[in-house]
């Protein structure tokens, strides 16, 4: 419905009635009988190592479906100008480059008649990199109407009708000898897809799969995924992106080895990470880099100081110790440097920020390259017109490609400008530094450079610790504090860093306090307010301690792999497995709310149900 | 209906529907785009401005209410030449914002605060939490702006927090 104002079109919607003839109801992805997408890898004699172990240990997992809740929900306007044919559309998304090519597709129209410009976009996580079909449907209807249109959708809406994160089960098995070597792993997972796919809505389950074997060397592997259909709003990227799932799953595991085992939790997972890189997974990824063990010794170095100065307060208390992997990285991205009069560049990203930092990290990469200084240089994001290709913001990419592409341009400009200066100015052809502003008085046109940066995944890893305490009368749960302790390979900018590993741990917190799109028997959401999926608030965020460590990738030019989702990551398992200590072994499923945990303490029989 | 309200001491008047909510008129009428609007039902806080001094989410009010009234945006904080508070270069220093969509709200929340502790006793930083709880923040987990807090604190000792010509661009 289009209007002339936003109450208009409410008041309109509500003229439209839709007849719907009941079909019957599927929530829970075990129970489709359709699957959207499949995927399994087997590598390794799975059989043989499981009838020779010495121990086989089985889990059941599941992880809710979650809603990302930008504090900006999503939107677009768009405008055609039928002198030029060109239809212009500012939406809030991750990147142009997706949107431009999806409404190219949806809308059978050449890219080169379709701009799109992202501007200052309020947040994303991985919400916002697939175009909605909202998005389409006003490019639609400002081609058809001739006036600009625009959308807005409202919080109820964002709730509702935005893709989903999560949404995932799975049946894991865990083959071992009797010295507690992990010897094989079984997984099937099944992931709640929704109704139909969007084009990222296959990743998530995808990368689960890939990374179920996360920091340990398990030489045998069979995975199977099972993407299916059920009757909710398609699932997609949401922070950590199937890395939370598989980690989650995989740390629980090793917990449940380590209890039926007797073997000590630390000393299970150090006698199996994997120590020597590259390191090909049996799930067919290639790990580029890496010290987990220190990761984990950081870790417990740090809880051992939370632990002496933060009393945790209650009568159950539990610690949780995981690790995790992250890929990050891949495929490509570019940039274009130009010198501009005074000794000034102009940068030009195919990656958009949305609250990362990209323009100062940026920035500090050039500068350091180009021997220029910070205010010198302006980067320019986020308009399909002017943008060079790539691929999009995503998947804890940003620095190790996009980073990668302005080092190697400029490289290439103080290449070319040390013999342009040599020529112009007269200047030594072997000194470092380029007498910027007198080059750009004396180069025409402007010297301009651009670069293609193109590399394997990169990944990331951590170590997290959790303590958590439980009020047995109420079941409430208070996470004491929160060790983080992430390898996301060179920094170059700590602060802008630690603010992606607190934000994304934070993330996890409300994962694991709260946070849950409830769906009903029939299928109808429940969680319609941000009364009902409820964020976390400063005043429940306890003391997080974080540490790095930091391996150089050696794929791209700044080490670099990536920190967007390690928190996300890192922290659901290790708080999910404080919880589980704290209730002496028996496992949960986040969230871990008040009325769960105290059926769980209260009512045995809950605890396989929940 | 017609409907007449002094924003940032400068009055705005204009004819609105009944229902058309402070916010909107704040945005829309008013053009002052800095207030945000989160959730429209009162949980984010992303809309607070000040309505005589006291923080109030203007999506849980209706602009006919505010009528006749006097109220702050985000837009009143900084200088005439962009000159930014204390508070705001707190909030700079200590990363306390990534995407900013949440940060006039919480600006807004925490000036309110601070100008009411002025010369009472002394914050703690659980309090801040407790009194920050109820403005949402996705991005940061709220350590930054937390921080901002605790840091403009002093700032406001003297009673007033004024804008700092020497900082003007920073």
């Amino acid at each position: 419905v289009v209007a002339a104002s936003r109450a208009l079109a409410e008041d309109a919607c509500e003229l439209v009635e839709v007849d719907y003839e009941p079909r019957p109801v599927v929530t829970s992805p075990r129970a489709s009988d359709l699957a959207l997408m499949r995927w399994s890898r087997q590598a390794g004699d799975v059989d043989a190592a499981f009838g020779a172990a010495a121990r086989v240990v089985a889990g059941r997992y599941a992880l809710p479906r979650l809603i990302a809740a930008p504090m900006e929900t999503r939107g677009a306007v768009a405008a055609y100008a039928p002198d030029v044919d060109l239809l212009t559309v500012w939406c809030s998304a991750q990147d142009t480059h997706r949107p431009l090519a999806q409404l190219a597709h949806i809308l059978d129209r050449p890219e080169r008649a379709i701009r799109v410009i992202v501007p200052d976009v309020g947040g994303a996580f991985g919400s916002k990199g697939t175009v909605a079909p909202e998005v389409a449907a006003v490019a639609a209807a400002a081609l058809r109407l001739g006036t600009p249109v625009k959308w807005t959708e409202d919080r109820l809406e964002n709730l509702l009708a935005a893709s989903q994160g999560r949404g995932i089960e799975g049946d894991v098995e865990l083959a071992l000898d009797a010295a507690g070597h992990m010897l094989a792993l079984r997984a099937r997972l099944w992931s709640d897809l929704g109704g139909y796919l969007l084009t990222t809505t296959p990743v998530p389950p995808h990368t689960a799969g890939t990374l179920i074997t996360g920091c340990y060397d398990i030489p045998a592997a069979q995975v199977t995924v099972v993407g299916a259909r059920t009757h909710k709003v398609p699932t997609g990227p949401y922070r950590g992106a199937g890395r939370p799932d598989a980690a989650y799953m995989l740390e629980a595991l090793v917990d449940a080895a380590a209890r039926e085992t007797g073997i000590d939790r630390v000393a299970l997972r150090r006698r199996n990470l994997v120590r020597r890189f590259p390191h090909r997974t049996p799930t067919g990824l290639e790990y580029d880099s890496g010290d987990f063990e220190r990761c984990l010794d950081l870790a417990l170095k740090l809880a051992a100081e939370a632990a002496d100065r933060i009393p945790s307060r209650g009568t159950l208390c539990g610690t949780g110790v995981a690790l995790y992997v992250e890929r990050a990285g891949g495929a490509f991205e570019s940039a274009e440097i130009e010198l501009r009069p005074g000794g000034r560049f102009a940068i030009a990203s195919s990656s958009s920020p949305h609250g990362q930092g990209h323009d100062i990290t940026f920035a500090q990469i050039a500068s350091e390259r180009l021997h220029a200084s910070l205010d010198a240089i302006e980067l320019t994001f986020g308009d399909s017109a002017t943008a060079p290709p790539g691929v999009g913001t995503f998947g804890s990419r940003s620095v190790a490609m996009a980073g990668s592409a302005i080092a190697v341009a400029a490289d290439r400009l103080l290449e070319r400008a040390r013999a342009l200066a040599a020529d112009a100015l007269g200047a030594d052809p072997g000194a470092a530094t380029v007498d910027w502003a007198a080059l750009a008085g004396a180069v025409d046109p402007p010297l301009r450079v651009g670069a293609e940066w193109r590399s394997a995944n990169a990944f990331s890893s951590g170590a997290y610790v959790a303590r958590v305490a439980l009020d047995p009368g109420t079941g409430t749960l208070t996470v004491s504090w929160l060790v983080a302790v992430d390898d996301a390979g060179t920094l170059i900018n700590p602060l802008l860093v630690h603010g992606q590993v607190i934000g994304g741990a934070v993330q996890a917190l409300g994962e694991c306090m709260t946070e849950e799109a409830i769906h009903d028997t029939e299928g109808q959401m429940r969680s319609g307010s941000l009364v009902e999926y409820c964020l976390p608030t400063a005043a429940e965020v306890p003391p997080i301690l974080t540490g790095e460590v930091q391996t150089p990738s050696p794929l791209n030019p700044l080490g670099a792999k990536g920190a967007g989702e390690g928190g996300a990551v890192g922290a659901l398992p290790a708080i999910a497995n404080a919880v589980a200590d704290a209730l002496g072994g028996r496992h949960v499923n986040p969230p871990f709310t008040a009325e769960k945990l105290w059926r769980v303490l209260h009512e045995p029989a809950a605890a396989g149900r929940s | 209906m017609r409907v007449s309200i002094q924003i940032n001491g400068r009055l705005y008047a204009g004819e609105v529907e009944a229902r058309t909510l402070l916010s909107d008129f704040i945005r829309h009428q008013a053009g002052l785009t800095g207030t945000h609007v989160g959730c429209e039902h009162g949980v984010c806080g992303a809309c607070t401005v000040q309505l005589e001094g006291e923080p109030v989410r203007s999506c849980l009010m209706l602009a006919v209410q505010a009528g006749g009234r006097s109220l702050q945006t985000v837009e009143s904080l900084a200088g005439p030449g962009g000159e930014l508070t204390a508070l705001q270069r707190a909030f700079t220093e200590h990363h306390a914002l990534q995407c900013g969509f949440c940060t006039a709200g919480f600006l807004m929340t925490a000036d309110a605060l601070l100008r009411d502790r002025a010369d009472g006793e002394e914050l703690t930083e659980a309090e801040v939490r407790a009194e920050l709880a109820g403005n949402l923040c996705r991005c940061t987990g709220y350590e930054g702006i937390v921080a901002a807090v605790m840091a403009a604190r002093g700032d406001y000792a003297d009673g007033v927090a004024t804008p700092s010509p020497a900082d003007s661009g920073a």
